[in-house]
């Protein structure tokens, strides 16, 4: 029973690590490799917010409008002038991940903050006592992924974003706007990818470096999920209950590469990943 | 073999002798003068400096894969740590003594080496992406990492390895044994680069579909650089573990690995130069400023790294390319190799079997079937079109004839071979050229340089230098005297015309000397005059070399003028196999074509 728990609850923080950077990859065919930073500056508006005095799920909405505030300058001074030259791209979102990470260096200092517990305490499921955080992270990655489908496929930004996913020439020669589409969508994943680094808070330590131990999982998820956010699910789910096991009954350290692993060899036997099933 | 070159042009004009020692000359004086550095120089910066000399030697490898060849890659770090390691466990286990040493240095190399094809056969294989060697180069630190952390004492966990032996130097003579090892491996660098096999990592680089297609094994070439550069690399872990008398997990991470990729793109991707002297300024500067300014120092060095990305790819070292070219000075004019007429290879007795035999070939993408039922035979001389009107299933059939691995089903043979299975390579070996529609050259790599490639599976690749002489067989050379492409020879493919692009790729695929060459379109675009020519060619080919020919094409008046044949496909199917004037003449090609509405 706590194997399931933790396989999904792993599973979904996984998912909304993850989530921001599918909708950019999907879309802008573009890995944003400064999404752990957007990690990191989701975290420190957690910070921000418990040093005003609010509400800590306060930051969640703050965290999105920064996060997307700051993509969307990213998008248009970074990433635009990069679109024909993907491999240059992965190289100057990793240079601004450094950028931000020492800005955040220079604003709090290099030193672990402690931020309020979102949601304390245990609860009792069929017979163990579980975090009840990790139970509302579930939740919440319910929640956005059930977002995340709605806006694929009922708002007329799905409809674009879908468009360019399959056939950006054709896209633009329809007549849709496709560099506000992509502007678009870089904002919202930069934005989740912040308010994933507020769920993150009460689970990991919170300093300038915190994003880029989760950017090569979520990055390995992407890939293997070849921008199908069902197929991300699957992904989380099978590679989460991997980590898990591994990390259980083997060794909490080659629990930690399975992800990376597993899915490097995933894409080399099946280079479409887990988009094809 | 080559006994149609004249003796004039096996010997190296006195001009081009001089700039072939140059970078000898410019390595022994740099040797001399980094020989009597350590004098001068402070206890500190001696130190500091050995260290960025041994990054400097992995920023050339980064430069090799990622500036020339094309491959973005974290991964040398791994190569380094795994090399690092290797001496630290065999040096603590047996101390400094010479068999210790040797079994040190032996190790550092081999196993980063055998590390590196493993990585290789993992990350290039047929199809595979660029994103995806580097996305394998990236999990491999951090394999290697948590590897390390696990290692218990064996590895020295998160602490690392200290204490072991090391080589009997002084500082001055880490510095100096650094500094010969750096030269060594950026002469070697720069020798092979500037040679024509330097030139195929280029290719690679540019287009690897007309590599394969010319018969090379993109896929080997790709493993063998890794496993050699991983070599390399574990040479410089050697180095540093010496050196510094300590390893730790970070020698062999990620981040690590990144900043090798920011060296070598601040100094200048492709220009090995840029990236070592760019490696030695960031890592001396990092280590006089960090100290005082931190934060503000990665700052500086990430912001700088993105603007570099973003406004300046060709890094530092374009910056100053381009004054230097500014100058008189700079301006030289690579010379051209002399093009001679090379033997045709030794054909088999001309047979009246079928080069190419089709039977019952069928394709389908999902449920749409494109070709179906398709039964083919054409023999040496044949000079065959296909003819059809647009989704009739031509270029897929094309494709079918040239890529074995294309899924499909019903019998291919070339030569009595079945070639289900095979990858374009070992077709093009087996007597198959393939002219693609949309020219497919090396737009980077000069005239000569693309022709020469052609010739490469047939005579190698000179390592170490450029030949002065290009021997291509005599069909090669008339097409190439024909559309008047002898001339700019050295000219970069970018800069050339539609039309001698088209020329360009016709001649290097004839210059594999085919059996059978399929040409998919090779007029299209052309003007009049230029389509008399390839005409002209393609007869001669046929007609007079015995080459078989499969055209795909839509002029029908240049089809009737040089076919022997026609073969006449629709929806899918082969619907008529004759003579000219038995198709031309045909109600049904009058139907397919113009819907009948024409006559």
């Amino acid at each position: 029973m706590l194997l399931t728990l933790d396989i999904l609850t792993t599973a979904a923080i996984l998912f909304v690590v993850s989530i921001g950077l599918l909708a950019i990859f999907g879309v802008l065919k573009i890995i944003n490799f400064a999404h752990g930073a957007w990690l990191t500056v989701g975290a420190y508006c957690a910070v921000v917010t418990a040093r005003l005095g609010l509400n800590p799920w306060a930051a969640l909405p703050l965290a999105f409008v920064v996060g997307a505030a700051l993509g969307g300058l990213a998008e248009h001074f970074i990433i635009r002038p990069l679109y024909r030259r993907p491999l240059d791209a992965i190289l100057a979102t990793w240079g601004l991940g450094i950028v931000l990470g020492q800005l955040i260096t220079l604003a709090f200092g290099r030193d672990v903050q402690l931020t309020p517990n979102l949601y304390a305490g245990t609860v009792a499921v069929l017979g163990v006592e579980y975090s009840a955080y990790r139970l509302v992270a579930l939740g919440i990655a319910l929640v956005i992924g059930i977002l995340f489908a709605l806006t694929i496929e009922r708002t007329r930004l799905g409809l674009s974003a879908r468009a360019v996913i399959m056939n950006e020439t054709l896209a633009r020669s329809l007549g849709i706007d496709t560099g506000r589409v992509r502007l678009v969508v870089f904002m919202i994943g930069a934005g989740l990818a912040a308010l994933a680094g507020v769920l993150l808070t009460p689970l990991t330590s919170v300093d300038p470096n915190m994003g880029v131990s989760w950017l090569i999982g979520a990055f390995m998820l992407v890939m293997v999920a070849d921008a199908s956010f069902l197929a991300l699910a699957a992904a989380c789910l099978v590679f989460g209950a991997a980590q898990v096991l591994i990390s259980t009954f083997v060794s909490p350290i080659l629990g930690s590469i399975a992800v990376a692993v597993l899915a490097a060899l995933v894409l080399r036997v099946s280079p479409k990943g887990f988009s094809r099933a | 073999m080559l006994d149609t070159i004249p003796a004039a042009a096996r010997t190296v004009p006195p001009g081009r002798r001089l700039s072939r020692a140059a970078p000898i000359v410019v390595a022994a004086l740099a040797a001399a003068a980094l020989w009597i550095a350590p004098t001068f120089l402070d206890t500190f910066a001696v130190n500091v400096l050995t260290r960025s000399m041994i990054y400097a030697m992995l920023a050339v490898t980064v430069d090799l894969l990622w500036g020339f060849a094309g491959i973005l890659t974290f991964g040398q770090a791994a190569f380094f740590g795994v090399g690092a390691y290797a001496t630290a466990m065999i040096l603590g286990t047996y101390g400094a003594t010479p068999l210790g040493i040797a079994a040190g240095i032996a190790t550092a190399v081999a196993a980063p080496a055998l590390l590196g094809l493993a990585v290789g056969w993992l990350s290039f294989y047929h199809r595979s992406t660029p994103l995806y060697a580097s996305v394998i180069s990236l999990v491999v630190p951090i394999v290697v990492t948590q590897l390390i952390y696990s290692g218990g004492e064996w590895t020295g966990s998160s602490s690392g390895l200290v204490g072991f032996d090391v080589l009997p130097f002084e500082i001055e003579g880490y510095f100096r044994l650094a500094a010969l090892a750096l030269i060594a491996v950026t002469l070697a660098a720069w020798i092979l680069v500037r040679s024509d096999a330097g030139r195929a990592l280029v290719a690679l680089r540019d287009n690897e579909a007309r590599c394969a297609y010319l018969g090379l094994n993109p896929r080997r070439l790709q493993i063998r650089l890794t496993a050699a550069l991983a070599a390399v690399a574990g040479l410089a872990g050697f180095l540093f573990a010496n050196a510094s008398g300590v390893v730790a997990p970070e020698n062999a991470g990620f981040l690590f690995g990144t900043e090798l990729v920011i060296w070598v793109a601040l100094g200048g991707r492709g220009t090995l130069l840029g990236p070592v002297l760019g490696t030695i300024a960031i890592d001396y500067l990092a280590a006089n400023l960090s100290g005082d300014l931190p934060f503000l120092w990665q700052l500086l060095l990430g912001t700088a790294f993105v603007a570099i990305i973003i406004l300046l790819p060709g890094g530092l070292a374009d910056l100053a390319g381009r004054l230097w070219r500014a100058l008189p000075l700079g301006r030289t004019e690579p010379a051209a190799p002399a093009l001679v007429a090379r033997e045709a290879e030794a054909q088999a007795a001309p047979t009246d079997a079928p080069i190419l035999k089709v039977r019952g070939l069928a394709k389908a993408y999902g449920s749409l079937t494109v070709l179906e039922g398709i039964d083919l035979e054409i023999r040496a001389g044949e000079l065959v079109s296909l003819v059809g009107p647009n989704g009739a299933g031509k270029t897929t059939l094309m494709r079918c004839l040239s890529d074995g691995s294309e899924p499909f089903t019903g019998a291919i043979a070339i030569g009595g071979t079945a070639i289900a299975g095979l990858t374009p390579n070992r077709i093009v070996g087996l007597g198959v050229g393939r002219k693609f529609q949309v020219a497919s050259v090396f737009e980077s790599l000069s005239v000569a340089d693309c022709l020469r490639l052609a010739r490469a599976p047939h005579d190698g690749l000179n390592p170490v230098g450029q030949d002065p002489v290009l021997g291509l067989p005599q069909a090669a050379l008339d097409v190439l005297r024909m559309t008047g492409l002898d001339r700019p020879l050295t000219q970069p493919a970018r800069l050339l015309s539609h039309g001698q692009k088209q020329a360009l790729e016709l001649a290097m695929v004839v210059a594999l000397e085919p059996r059978l060459i399929l040409l998919d379109e090779p007029t299209a675009g052309l003007t009049k005059a230029e389509r008399t020519t390839i005409g002209t060619v393609l007869k001669a080919l046929t007609a007079g070399r015995r080459i078989a020919a499969v055209l795909v094409e839509h002029d029908l008046d240049f089809v009737r003028e040089i076919s022997s044949r026609i073969v006449v496909l629709h929806q899918g199917r082969l619907v008529l196999d004759g003579t000219v004037d038995a198709v031309v003449g045909s109600e049904l090609v009058r139907t397919i074509y113009s819907g009948g509405a024409h006559g």
